[in-house]
This record gives structure tokens, sequence and C-alpha cells, in this order.
């Protein structure tokens, strides 16, 4: 017994662990978007500042680190891939549906053909997916001339379309499977009976039935095609949508403003995760006592008449709720306290850092003058050793948003 | 056929049968048999395309092999290095999941109130509808050469220089089990709650030791989540593309990243399709592998 015991608390201690790795690196990650420096990063902590879900900063070397508000690219990739998941829910819901209704009416052999080909493209890998969308489309465009088809085989948002709905029609396809496992036809038949047409039937009670399948897939389309990277990547030829955008940003991985974006959609989904979650409670709380006044109706045994408790009962989540309050008020005063808050502090180590830069400029200055008279002996031309040369490559920071290099 | 217009009506007849043809014909089978084609095909200029010259042939697989004509090297040491490193990394990866997650699984499954496990999936999920690329860019923060668990060692005077995590694909491995461990937990946990708790009961009565329990009766049991789990972590595994390209260090590749290269920079499409070929013969040879070693139906490994 004592062993049972011991293996339980490994096991807690076990569990603990696992989730602070799975939500460790958010958390890390969510606060560095509030340093003011320009590297993501929380030791050294320099000031906390919300420049970087705004206008960004202009560097103390004058390059312009673009903030989320300010960054054109964000918003363009957003509208674009909004755009895509729009069609493909449009595409891959009606497609998934139809699918999974003919599955319920063909039988043996073919069933079994059918449903493998179906779920194929989940075992694909998604680059390839890309790839075979590209190449088909372009051998279309190019025998297809210079008319219509030719310009639709290139535009990258309708090949995004294309690709992502071969693989995620069969996510709906599965929901959909899952929700007629357990439809009655005897409805149909009913209905087929008292007279109704297919059409009627079809539209009256088969797609009622499937509605919340319907909901549910139309949700997990939308968020698989605007996550998705590895499909996308390949599809969307010379356009960009908000992935391709973050991850040309990633690559680099210079700037907070991606933490600040990152912080913005972890937001977005603990909002929605507390509202389903408390919807669907509401909805289960409703669905007992139902169940309760019907049960007591049909026996009228008083001893299964429920009072019905209205007292407002403090659900235990308000006392974290609570707590994490307390930490961020106590945390945010110690923070002001110490003058790492507000415009003052970001100046104090805007200054602090240009006269450390203009030092730097000046030995670099007296450095260059030297190098330039070994360059006339004929020895190897200086660059700005200390940077690596990093500055010296014109196209490094070509693909990178943070600079403010808006064409138009 | 016939049968099929008059169950369900003309106008719903015809929708079914377009919306299952445009998915089944034009977005799954011609789009793979063409690319299948167009690796047999040499790189030509688009104008040269369809004349004399475009005739079926092995180079891309031959160069896979054998490397490029003028190289020194007998055979492609680079691209079978990655290729290789790649599938060994993505096995290494998914049996590393597995452990992590089976306990976990396990947990949720059979001790756990339903309450807590509701809570436990709700957290679970959470973390996985953040996008991949900005999982491994949180990742990057914590790896990177001056990032936190760097600056913690060297604070604590454990370590007198940074590693550099990126470069030993420490980062890397992390970020791809890190990626999809959600895929695994799912399929392991669905199996094991189907598992009927009074045979645990029974065997801890007959004296059964926990380990026993679980290698006799839970993982026999849930064999086809198992087998559902592994198979998709490993084709997502071989398969990533954002997280090497967050995570990975200058000199370790990814399969996909080659891929990428011929496509997006050498413009090379058929060499690129090529490769894709291999990638997707690896992975359904797994499939089969899983389902021969597990003896499932495909359409338990995915529901």
């Amino acid at each position: 017994m004592k062993s049972q015991h011991f293996l339980n608390i490994l096991l807690g201690v076990y569990i603990f662990i696992f989730f602070t790795y799975l939500f460790g690196p958010l958390i890390i990650m969510s606060i560095t978007s509030f340093n003011s420096l320009e590297f993501p990063s929380i030791t050294p902590w320099e000031c906390f500042s919300w420049r970087w879900f705004n206008e960004g900063k202009i560097a103390y070397d004058g390059q312009h680190l673009a903030g989320l508000a300010s960054d054109w690219r964000l918003r363009d990739g957003l509208i674009k891939s909004l755009i895509i998941g729009l069609g493909v829910v449009l595409l891959s819901v009606p497609i998934g549906m139809a699918a999974a209704i003919v599955l319920t009416q063909v039988h043996s052999r073919l069933r079994t053909i059918f449903y493998s080909v179906s779920i194929m493209p989940v075992l694909f890998p998604g680059v390839i997916i890309g790839i075979s969308t590209v190449v088909l489309w372009d051998r279309i465009a190019t025998i297809g001339g210079e008319g219509f088809i030719a310009d639709l085989g290139r535009n990258g948002i309708f090949l995004t379309i294309l690709g992502q709905t071969c693989f995620i029609s069969t996510y709906c396809f599965l929901i959909f499977v899952a929700r007629l496992q357990r439809f009655d036809q005897t409805q149909e038949e009913a209905a087929l009976d008292l007279g109704a047409s297919q059409t009627q039937v079809f539209f009256k009670i088969l797609i009622p039935y499937l509605m919340p399948a319907i909901a549910s897939s139309a949700v997990i389309a939308f968020l698989a095609s605007f996550e998705n990277y590895n499909t996308t990547v390949f599809s969307i030829l010379s356009e960009q949508t908000l992935t391709t955008v973050i991850a040309s940003k990633v690559r680099l991985g210079i700037s907070p403003a991606i933490s600040a974006l990152a912080l913005v959609i972890i937001a977005i989904t603990l909002i929605a995760a507390i509202i389903y979650e408390v919807l669907r409670r509401r909805e289960d709380k409703k669905k007992k006592e139902k169940q309760n006044l019907l049960l007591y109706e049909e026996t009228k045994d008083s001893r299964l008449k429920k009072e019905e408790k209205r007292s407002f009962r403090i659900p235990k989540s308000i006392y974290l709720i609570l707590f994490l309050l307390i930490v961020g008020i106590f945390g945010f005063n110690q923070i002001v306290k110490n003058g790492l808050y507000g415009s003052e502090c970001v100046a104090a180590a805007e200054s602090e850092k240009k006269s450390k830069f203009s030092d730097q400029l000046k030995l670099l200055q007296k450095n260059a003058e030297a190098v330039d008279e070994k360059s006339l002996e004929g020895g190897e031309l200086g660059g700005n050793k200390d940077y690596g040369d990093i500055f010296g490559d014109t196209n490094l920071f070509k693909d990178f948003g943070g600079f403010d290099t808006k064409e138009d | 056929m016939n049968y099929f217009f008059n169950k369900n009506g003309p106008l719903i007849s015809t929708y079914f049968l377009i919306a299952i043809v445009f998915w089944l014909i034009f977005l799954i089978i011609i789009p793979q048999l063409y690319m299948l084609d167009l690796s047999f095909r040499p790189n030509l200029p688009p104008l040269l395309r369809g004349g004399p010259d475009d005739v079926h042939t092995l180079e891309h697989y031959k160069y896979f092999i054998f490397g490029s004509a003028t190289s020194e090297d007998p055979y492609n040491y680079v691209d079978l290095g990655v290729f290789f490193n790649t599938f060994l990394t993505a096995i290494f990866v998914t049996i590393l999941n597995l452990c992590f997650c089976y306990p976990i699984a396990f947990f949720m499954a059979k001790v756990a109130t339903p309450k807590t496990s509701r809570l436990l999936i709700v957290s679970l999920i959470i973390p996985f509808w953040i996008n991949e690329l900005l999982r491994s860019f949180a990742l990057r923060i914590i790896f990177a050469g001056e990032g936190v668990i760097n600056n913690i060692l060297l604070g604590t005077g454990l370590i007198d220089t940074g590693i550099n995590f990126i470069a030993a694909d420490i980062a890397l491995y992390t970020g791809l089990t890190y990626a999809y461990i959600l895929l695994m937990i799912f399929p392991l946990y669905n199996a094991i709650e189907s598992l009927d708790t009074n045979q645990l009961e029974a065997a801890k009565d007959l004296g059964s030791s926990t380990f026993r329990t679980h290698w006799r009766i839970v993982i026999p049991h849930a064999k086809a989540g198992i087998a559902s789990g592994c198979t998709m972590v490993f084709m997502l595994t071989a398969g990533a593309l954002a997280t090497p390209v967050v995570l990975s260090s200058p000199n370790t590749y990814w399969f996909t990243q080659l891929i990428y290269q011929w496509f997006n920079m050498n413009d090379n499409w058929s060499r690129g399709s090529a490769y894709s070929i291999l990638l997707l013969t690896i992975s359904v040879i797994f499939v089969l592998l899983m389902m021969r070693i597990f003896k499932v139906k495909i359409g338990e490994i995915i529901r």
C-alpha cells in the first residue's frame, strides 16, 4: 500500500513537470513582450513597456523595429489568412459532409477503398500536398495559355485554398462520420413514407441533425487553415499569409513584437476556451435539472424532488484569479517603485545606449582610419568587425519586416 | 448508380457527386500522380517542356544516391545523411513522446476524477491552438545563446561559458517533441479510457505488480491508440517544416528543408518532387509497418 502511495506522489510530480514544460515556454515568451529591450529576453530586464504592442521603437542606430500595431506586413498577412480561412471553410465543410453521407450509402469493398482514399491526405506530409498542388496548377496554367486559367493557376491565395482544402476536408469528413454513426435512419424512412421528397428529407431532417457537426467542423477547418504553415509556404507563391510573415520574422528571431503577437493569440485562445467551458457547464447543468424534473414528474416521488438552490456559489477558480491579481498588482507596484516603468525609464536607457553607441562609433572611426592606411598598403579592407559585418549585407534584412520599408 | 440517384433525389445527388469527384480526383489523386510523373522528368525551362527532351529519367533519384556527376564522393553523403538523420530523429522523437505521454494519458483516463481530467484536457488543448511557429519561437527564447536557461546556469555558476543549445540540436529535438505531444496523448487517452477499470482492480487483487499490470493489461488493450499516436507523431515530425526552420542549427538540415531548397531557392521543381516522393515513401512504409506490428487497420489509426 505504501508503495502505491509513493507512486501516486511520483505521478503527481511528473504531471506538474509535464505541465511546466508545456506552459513554461509560453509564459516566458509572454513576459518578454513587455521588456523594452530590442531582443526578446527576461534577463537583462530593461523597462516594463507596451511599446511592442504599439509602435515599436526606433533604435539608437536608426533602425526602425516595428511594433505590433504599426506592422503593415502582419496586417496584410492577417487579412489574407482570413480570406483563405473563409474559402477553406466554404469548400471543405460541404465536401466533408457529402463524403461522409455517401460513405453511409456504399457498401463492402467500395466502402473500404473510399474510406482509405478519403483519409489519405491526413497521412501525407503537408509539404507534399503544397508541392503537388503547385506543380499541377503550374502545368494547367501553362497549357491554359494567357487567359483566366493562367491567372488562376498562379494565384497564391487560390492555390492555398485548394491545397488546404485537400486535407482539411478529411478533418471535416471524420467529424461528420462520427456524428452520422449515431443517426437513426428510420427518421428518413418515416419522412419518405409520409410523402416528403428526398430533397426535403435532406434539408428538413439530415441538415438539422448534422448542424452541430457543421458548426464544429467549420471552426476546426478555420483554425487548421489559419495556423497552417507547411502547405501554405509552398502554395502561397509570392503572397504572404500571417504564418509566412511570422516565419520570416521568427527565422531572424530578434523582435519582441513576435512575443507580443503570441501573447495576443494566447489571450484570445484563453478567453475562447473559458467561454466554451462556461457554456458547456451551463448546458450540462440545464440538462441535469431538466432530467431531475422529468424524473420527478413521472414518479411523483418526493424524495426525487431536488430543492433548487438559487444561492450564489463562489466558484473555486475565483481564488486563483484573486491570487494572480494580487501577485500582479504587487509585482507591478515593485516595478513602478524601482523606476522600471514609464517613458522616463525607457528614455534613460535609450540615452545611455546612445552614448555608448557614439563612443563605439568614435572608436570605429578611429579604427577605420587605421584600416584605411592599411588598405592603401594592400591589406584587407576593413569593415565593422565588431558587428561581424552583419550590416554590410543589404540583402540580409530584405525579408525582415522589422524595418519599415513600406514601398507605397 | 440509379439506386444512388433515387435515394438522394437529383439535386442532392449532383451535389454529392460534384463534391466527391472534385475532392478525391482533383485534390487528392491527380496532384499526387502528376508530382510522381514530374519527379521522373528532367528539370527543363518552361519552353522546352513537352518537347523531345521531356523524357522519363531516373536522374533525380540517382542524384539523391550518388550525388552530382562532378563530385568526388561515390555517394551523395550530404543528402543521404539528412534523409537518414531525419528518419532516425523522427523515430527517436516518437518513442520519447510515447514515454512522456503514457503516464499522463493513464492518469487522465484512470486515476483522476472526471472533473480533473476534463480540466487537464482543456489545459492540454490550449497550447496547441497557438501556432507551431510561435511555440517554437518560445523555445528559441529559452534556448538562445543569451536565453533563459543559459542565463540561469551562468547566474548560478554551474557553467562558465554559455551552452549553444541550438548548434547541439537540443533545441530542435525539444521543439519537435513539444510540437506534437497532443497528438500522442489523445489516442492513448481514448484507448486507455475504454479499458474496464474492473480489470485493473482484478489484476491488483490477484497480486500483480504495477509494472506487470501495465505490461500485460493496459498496453495490450491500448495498442490501437499507441499505433495511432505513434503514426501521427512520426508523420508530422518527419514532415515538419516550421519547427526546424526556427530551431535547427545552421548546419543541420531537416529533409523538408532540403525539399524547400530545391523547390524555392534552386527552382528545380522536378528534383523537389523526387525528394517529396522519397519522403512520402518513407512515411507510407512507416504506416504499413505500424499496421503490421500492431495488427490494426488503417481506419483505426486515424479517428
